[in-house]
């Protein structure tokens, strides 16, 4: 009996499009008329400029599809075709497809495609939208580097189109306006010796010189704006925009090393405008209302949602809500100032309202609870705590609605324990770091990630002082901490699966945050205090521990890979979670992943646990518990 | 297992070449075996799995058999064929397996006449399989009942490749488990596609791929491209 049926082809086939919608009997003699291909990963499965004769389908593993400018086309696992554009428009490639994991392809040779295409108009129609999708996101892609992109990739530094024009500071005013003049720019820097000491501006001119009456024979000095706001080399271009709207000027001197570099204007910002997020941040700091602050926070999934299918990395991305919930949340603050006044209870005592958590790391994702404190100055007024708690129970309120849910440990600075005056904050972190309870510990872990958001910064950096001074010493403190940091193991089961929840509302899903990207945090945070480093944002204390050698270096470059892969994940779970209507989490079904995703998503488990096994091994008062 | 172990197999090819009458196995014998220095580029294999009564090659039966040829880096799978075989002797137990049925193998094609078609297919190929010993020696038990001569081949076993893979990264794995080694354990380790276990068609489709992706992991390592002999079963 002649039987060479391949069952397990022709079965994968029909699952895929467009093979699915072949008669069966067609379907079944196509296994016969195909060759499998084993492509490791990273080789290329085709090259731009190169000739291709196959429909190739990935049977397992995953490839990834690029123009030829390197703009990502498509990336898929199971079912993905590549080659249907060299076969119907003609060779050579104008795509390079690559493995991006060791994949087996089925390769259909091109007669055998067209030979269907012309049969089976639905088989032919699949393909022609295929690549009219693909062209479509090959050129959004290129509008994403223009733009979406731009925003959060491009430095001060990048944004600077010409080295400043400086005068030193006895100029007149009325040579520093030809200076101006000539050079066709709308601000001059006034600097002595290479420090920026002022800058004059179109406006300056107007309203300071001319309108005021004032003798242009006078010096520059005498009319410029004094210890202007420079932004650092490094700074985001949304950096600028938010110092630039909340300063409200026009023009910010970038310096690199304590040295002028150039001058970005708002008009420089504007050419990145197209981007939602610019809108939104600019919007908030606009609004009048708590209403309208709301309605814009609002509209944060959406954004991520975006950034997400525009293919923004996953460190980018939590920056971005990062920035939104700062705006919000200083916006917030603002408004209940006002109110406060309006009714009565007189102008701000001297205070810093510091984020906590996640916000503080810059690492936001979606449905994250409001973590925030207040320190009060020492020499503020008797009854600035309770102008605090007014002010608190406000943005409390305002920060919930806009979709922020109330911290359910109560770390908000409507509890009274959490504004306190800096004298009470230093006794209280003296005592986490040098007379730890475990249990006090793990609670105020959070606030060991901290950054001031509004009020008087120095109040903070007090703190924080304290903090990089004390934490290295405090060995019962980190011994603390590193065990907490082993205690919640990544969710990996015993062969090679995840270890998922058996029951109620979360069965068979899997944390992403409890043994994942919470675990990463743990493990950075005890590295960096080990050390005393200032920053909180994860990324740079891992880097900075590989640096210093807390931690082997290709631990924690993988561990950053880990925290960006898991965070993309989690970031589109939960934009499609808020698409769909539901509270964003950090649980996913792994039969909701592709296989792709599972593999990365246990490697990256298994870099966490090697980071934790590590810890362990490096301080032998961290035990597992 | 008489496989004349020590020799090459083209020494064993001419002996039992000078001992087998003229038929299908002297057809397949007198052509010469591919060169141990092949490339695994250019290397032509077929892959084949047996499914059978039991594992004693004299007393139990080869019910059906799959194969694919491979050549060089590709699958062809044109060229893919499957046998039952019309074996006079109760399947039993041996049914819970291999989910043949003793109506099925009623059916089947006469089994010298399959053997001889494998030959055929096998000529100029190296016998690709996972723990090949089974399918050389089902292959030899029949050619020396049927022809009086032995069968000979130069083989890959997938299961001594896997062996070797797993060894490469001896610190990673300290212990080795048997079970790593099986068939769809080695290629959950690839990442392959999961498939129903035996049935001949598909069980040889499924070492094929392991072998491409084993071959391409050891390519790697080596840095250089690898040839029949650092990877032939012997």
């Amino acid at each position: 009996m002649v039987d060479v049926e391949l069952a397990e082809v022709a079965d994968f086939l029909a699952e895929h499009a467009p093979f699915d919608a072949l008669p069966e009997r067609v379907r079944r003699t196509l296994p016969a008329r195909m060759a499998v291909r084993y492509h490791r990963r990273g080789t290329s499965l085709m090259a731009v400029g190169v000739d291709n004769h196959d429909l190739m389908v990935v049977r397992s593993g995953a490839i990834e599809i690029r123009d030829a400018d390197g703009g990502l086309v498509n990336r898929g696992a199971e079912g993905t075709t590549a080659g249907s554009t060299t076969l119907v428009g003609g060779n050579p490639s104008r795509f390079d497809v690559v493995a991006i994991e060791d994949t087996l392809a089925l390769h259909l040779p091109g007669a055998v495609f067209h030979e269907l295409s012309s049969e089976y108009p639905d088989f032919a129609d699949h393909f022609d939208a295929e690549r009219a999708d693909r062209l479509r996101s090959a050129a959004s892609a290129t509008m994403t580097n223009a733009a979406g992109e731009a925003i959060l990739r491009t430095s001060a530094g990048d944004l600077v189109r010409r080295p400043p024009v400086t005068v030193p500071p006895h100029v007149t005013i009325a040579d520093a306006a030809v200076v101006m003049t000539d050079e066709g720019i709308s601000s001059l820097l006034v600097v002595e010796g290479r420090e920026v000491i002022g800058i004059l501006t179109d406006r300056d001119l107007r309203r300071r010189v001319v309108a005021a009456g004032v003798d242009p024979a006078g010096p520059v000095s005498s009319v410029m704006t004094a210890d202007p706001v420079v932004a650092p080399a490094e700074a985001s271009a949304l950096e600028l925009l938010m110092t630039m709207t909340e300063r409200a000027v026009h023009h910010l001197p970038v310096v690199d090393g304590g040295q002028p570099v150039g001058v970005v204007t708002t008009t420089d910002l504007m050419r990145l405008e197209r981007v939602n997020v610019v809108h939104i941040v600019g919007d908030i700091t606009k609004q009048r209302e708590v209403a309208g602050v709301v309605a814009l926070a609002r509209r944060t999934p959406r954004l991520v949602e975006q950034l997400v299918g525009q293919d923004v990395g996953a460190a980018d991305i939590t920056r971005v809500v990062t920035t939104v919930g700062d705006a919000v949340e200083r916006r917030l603050i603002a408004l209940a100032e006002e109110r406060l006044a309006a009714r009565g209870h007189g102008s701000p005592p001297r205070y810093c309202w510091m984020v906590l958590g996640s916000r503080a790391r810059h690492e936001q994702a979606l449905g994250s609870d409001q973590d925030h404190a207040v320190i009060i100055a020492d020499d503020a007024p008797e009854g600035a705590e309770e102008y605090i708690a007014a002010l608190a129970d406000e943005v409390v309120a305002g920060l919930e609605a806009a979709g922020y849910p109330r911290c359910s440990g109560d770390v908000m600075a409507s509890n009274p324990r959490w504004r306190q005056r800096l004298t009470g904050w230093r006794r209280e972190y003296r005592r986490w770091i040098t007379a730890p309870v475990p249990d006090a510990v793990l609670q105020a872990s959070i606030f060991f990630d901290s950054r001031p958001l509004l009020g008087d910064e120095s109040l903070h950096a007090r703190l924080a002082e304290d903090i990089t001074q004390l934490a290295p010493g405090g060995s019962n403190f980190l011994a603390h901490l590193g065990k907490e940091a082993v205690s919640n193991e990544p969710p990996l089961g015993f062969f090679r699966g995840f270890v998922l929840a058996k029951a109620g509302e979360h069965k068979d899903t899997l944390d992403l945050k409890r043994g994942g990207v919470g675990s990463i945090v743990d493990v950075a945070r005890v590295h960096a205090l080990r050390t005393g480093l200032v920053s909180v944002n994860t990324r740079s204390r891992l880097l900075a521990a590989g640096r210093t050698g807390s931690l082997s270096p290709s631990l924690a470059a993988s561990l950053v890979d880990a925290l960006d892969f898991i965070t993309h994940v989690r970031l589109v779970h939960q934009a499609a979670q808020a698409a769909s209507g539901s509270r964003p989490d950090s649980r996913v079904r792994p039969s909701d992943l592709s296989a792709f995703e599972q593999r990365s998503l246990r490697e990256a488990f298994h870099v966490i646990r090697s980071a934790q096994q590590a810890l362990v091994h490096s301080d032998p008062s961290v035990r597992y518990s | 297992m008489r496989l004349g172990l020590g020799r090459s197999p083209q020494r064993r090819r001419e002996a039992a070449l000078a001992a087998a009458p003229p038929g299908p196995l002297r057809d397949y014998l007198s052509a010469p075996f591919v060169g141990p220095g092949t490339r695994l580029d250019e290397l032509p294999l077929l892959a084949l799995d047996v499914e059978t009564t039991g594992l004693d090659v004299e007393r139990d039966r080869v019910l059906a058999v799959g194969w694919v040829p491979v050549d060089g880096r590709s699958i062809d799978l044109s060229g893919a064929g499957r046998r039952v075989l019309g074996v006079r002797m109760e399947v039993g137990q041996s049914a819970t397996v291999h989910g043949l049925t003793d109506d099925a193998i009623a059916r089947g094609d006469v089994p010298v006449t399959v053997l001889a078609e494998i030959l055929r297919v096998l000529r100029g190929r190296v016998l690709l399989a996972h723990h090949a010993a089974i399918e050389i020696g089902f292959l030899d038990a029949a050619c020396r009942r049927v022809w009086g001569a032995p069968f000979v081949t130069p083989a890959v076993d997938t299961l001594a490749l896997q062996r070797r893979v797993l060894a490469g990264r001896l610190e990673a794995h300290p212990e080795l488990h048997p079970g790593e080694l099986r068939l769809w354990a080695a290629r959950e380790r690839y990442g392959l596609p999961r498939y129903r276990a035996h049935e001949p068609l598909t069980d040889a489709l499924a070492c094929a791929e392991l072998y491409l992706a084993q071959t391409s992991e050891l390519s790697r390592r080596a840095r250089k491209p690898l040839s029949l002999k650092t990877i032939q079963h012997t």
